[in-house]
């Protein structure tokens, strides 16, 4: 019999307990890793609008809580397509509307009909709508065949119908989910006159992206160019919020499921205080002692760890069919979640294990064998 | 595997005319619980190849005596000695454990989870031997008390006497030099008494082991060499 055979004969003998700790282990691990894939898939969504237009970065107005209520005057989009540097910036206005129970989020994107080349539109059916058209948009064509709609169709949004005169791509999710509208058309209708929600900026041939950066954010103290998704903070606050809710929560997870596997451990060690005893009597050292003990919480750990992944994948596989969430939450098990996991289950598996692996440490082998 | 034969006969005299150093030895040892005095200056000296039997009424300090012996408590007062050296100075007493003394108990504690080999494996981790001789030796001290056919039963499967001749070979899974029994006949039948006595008569005589064994059976106590006998904490009768 091997030490690490002992360790596993153990838990196997114990089955009930062994798999009491695991489930205790898999449902922090499944609150911690659900919490990750939830937020950055949050994240993620909320982010994808930094890839409109294929742009290098995007410029909207700092420190708001939301991108979509960002303001960027057409004036200063103006002054920005004017910076030394920039190949083309063209103003983009975003918003959200509740189409329907299956479409709680639909993505509105005014553009000018000029300036779809520059933003990486392809009308692939149909044609493009004109400048000051009220009544007409275009469809990404992911947002077509959800809808069942085509060129020729009709679209109510809100109050008003649209005549489908449209469909495109933009080879990318975000975009092709969304109507295209004329920019005035939805400035008028979101009552934005004159603003837009951002600006997407291309870079000239060999002008350096950061450079072009800090002119842009030189001249325009209340704009911020942001190219990566970790920098979006810096022009949606929601994600700095999202991000430190699911850190305190996360911990609060850590913190109870340690608290509900050391106090199983620590009816374990009081059930085996006379093993230890003995197995102190017949020479076994601390930290032989201390090994067996925390090897048992590892393996419980890993357990834990596979089954919390599993509870994970069912749980936002769930809260993806949730109406509210449809289209906003789209969740990736990447090989990142498997170390959160991981590491979630044997930080929580080690320091649970602390205390009792200590106390069976240190039990003066007489007295455990005296105990009943 | 093979258990060294005692190097002389006990409390043989030496080259120089003096008795061999002891093996184990109490010196003038106190042990309180609170008011209590189980230990009250009890000394002891148990020589190389010796079978010494430590008897006396309940509360008389026998297991006590023995605990110290096999270092699972300290004495309050007084030197516990092995080989000379004081081992209440020891600040890790494991290898002492694990190397030079075997350890039997009134009820065996076996692990019951665990078949009776690697109850007696499981006293061999931390000496370097690979698994292969671990269970080659664990078998081998099996059948030298006479249950290499149960080898895969567990505890709860086995008689007391069976259960008591695994926890014998378990102590005498490291080489011990000196086998501590705390009465290990104390709750067997007739038979399985004459059993474990018989296992320790074969260890003593044809091996040379040195054993101090605690009982309360007078019938016992006489197959040892010598009996002590403890009142009140210290030794009244050293035969």
């Amino acid at each position: 019999m091997t030490f690490i055979g002992l360790v596993v004969h153990n838990l196997t003998t114990r089955r009930f307990r062994t798999a009491l700790t695991a489930v205790a282990v898999a449902i922090s691990v499944t609150a911690v890793v659900t919490l990750d894939v939830v937020t950055r898939s949050l994240q993620s969504s909320a982010a994808a609008v930094l890839s409109l237009g294929h742009a290098d970065f995007i410029v909207a107005q700092t420190a708001v809580a939301d991108v979509l209520t960002s303001s960027v005057t057409q004036d200063q989009v103006s002054r920005i397509a004017a910076t030394t540097g920039v190949k083309s910036a063209v103003g983009v206005l975003v918003s959200a509307i509740h189409l329907n129970a299956t479409n709680p989020l639909f993505i509105q994107i005014g553009v000018d009909p000029r300036e779809l080349p520059a933003f990486g539109v392809h009308v692939v059916a149909g044609h493009a709508y004109s400048v000051h058209a009220s009544h007409q948009i275009m469809l990404g064509w992911e947002a077509a065949q959800n809808l069942h709609k085509h060129v020729g169709s009709t679209l109510k949004i809100g109050t008003i119908t649209y005549d489908v005169v449209g469909i495109y791509t933009i080879n990318q999710t975000f975009g092709d989910t969304a109507a295209m509208f004329p920019l005035v058309t939805l400035q008028a209708n979101t009552r934005k006159p004159g603003t837009v929600t951002l600006a997407a900026v291309k870079v000239a041939r060999g002008a350096s992206v950061q450079a072009v950066e800090n002119r842009i954010e030189r001249d325009n103290p209340d704009l911020a160019a942001v190219r990566l998704a970790t920098q979006f903070g810096r022009v949606d606050r929601n994600l700095e919020f999202l991000d430190a809710a699911q850190h305190g929560a996360e911990i609060i997870a850590l913190i109870i499921g340690v608290i509900v596997v050391m106090n199983t451990m620590l009816l374990s060690f009081v059930e085996r205080i006379r093993e230890f005893g003995v197995l102190r009597a017949v020479g076994w050292s601390r930290a032989r002692l201390l090994s067996l003990v925390m090897g048992e919480a590892l393996v419980i750990s890993l357990l834990g760890a596979a089954a919390g992944v599993g509870l994970s994948f069912a749980v936002t596989t769930a809260l993806e069919r949730f109406s509210s969430l449809r289209g906003v939450l789209a969740a990736q098990f990447s090989t990142s979640v498997f170390w959160t996991a991981l590491y979630t289950a044997i930080a929580i598996g080690v320091l649970a294990a602390l205390y009792p692996s200590a106390r069976a440490a240190v039990l003066r082998p007489g007295v455990a064998l005296r105990r009943e | 595997m093979s258990v060294p034969p005692a190097t002389a006969p006990p409390g043989t005299p030496t080259a120089e005319g003096r008795r061999s150093e002891p093996v184990v030895e109490a010196v003038d040892v106190e042990v309180a619980y609170g008011p209590v005095r189980a230990l009250d200056g009890a000394t002891l000296a148990v020589h190389d190849g010796e079978w010494v039997a430590v008897a006396g009424p309940s509360g008389s300090g026998k297991s006590t005596l023995l605990q110290l012996f096999a270092a699972l408590d300290q004495p309050t007062a007084g030197e516990i000695r092995f080989r000379g050296e004081d081992l209440t100075r020891r600040r890790h007493l494991d290898h002492y454990r694990r190397n030079d003394i075997g350890l039997v108990f009134q009820l065996h504690n076996l692990l019951p989870h665990l078949d009776a080999r690697r109850n007696v494996e499981i006293a061999m981790f931390g000496t370097h031997r690979t698994r292969s001789a671990r269970r080659r030796d664990a078998e081998d001290l099996l059948s030298r008390v006479r249950l290499e056919e149960q080898a895969d039963r567990k505890p709860p499967e086995m008689s007391g006497g069976e259960r008591q001749r695994v926890a014998i070979a378990r102590a005498l899974a490291n080489r011990p030099t000196v086998l501590l029994a705390d009465e290990p006949t104390g709750s067997l039948d007739p038979e399985s008494v004459a059993n474990v006595v018989d296992v320790f008569r074969r260890l003593h005589r044809s091996e040379g082991l040195t054993i101090v064994m605690v009982t309360h059976d007078a019938d016992v106590a006489s197959a040892a060499d010598r009996v002590v006998t403890l009142e009140k904490g210290r030794i009244a009768v050293p035969s």
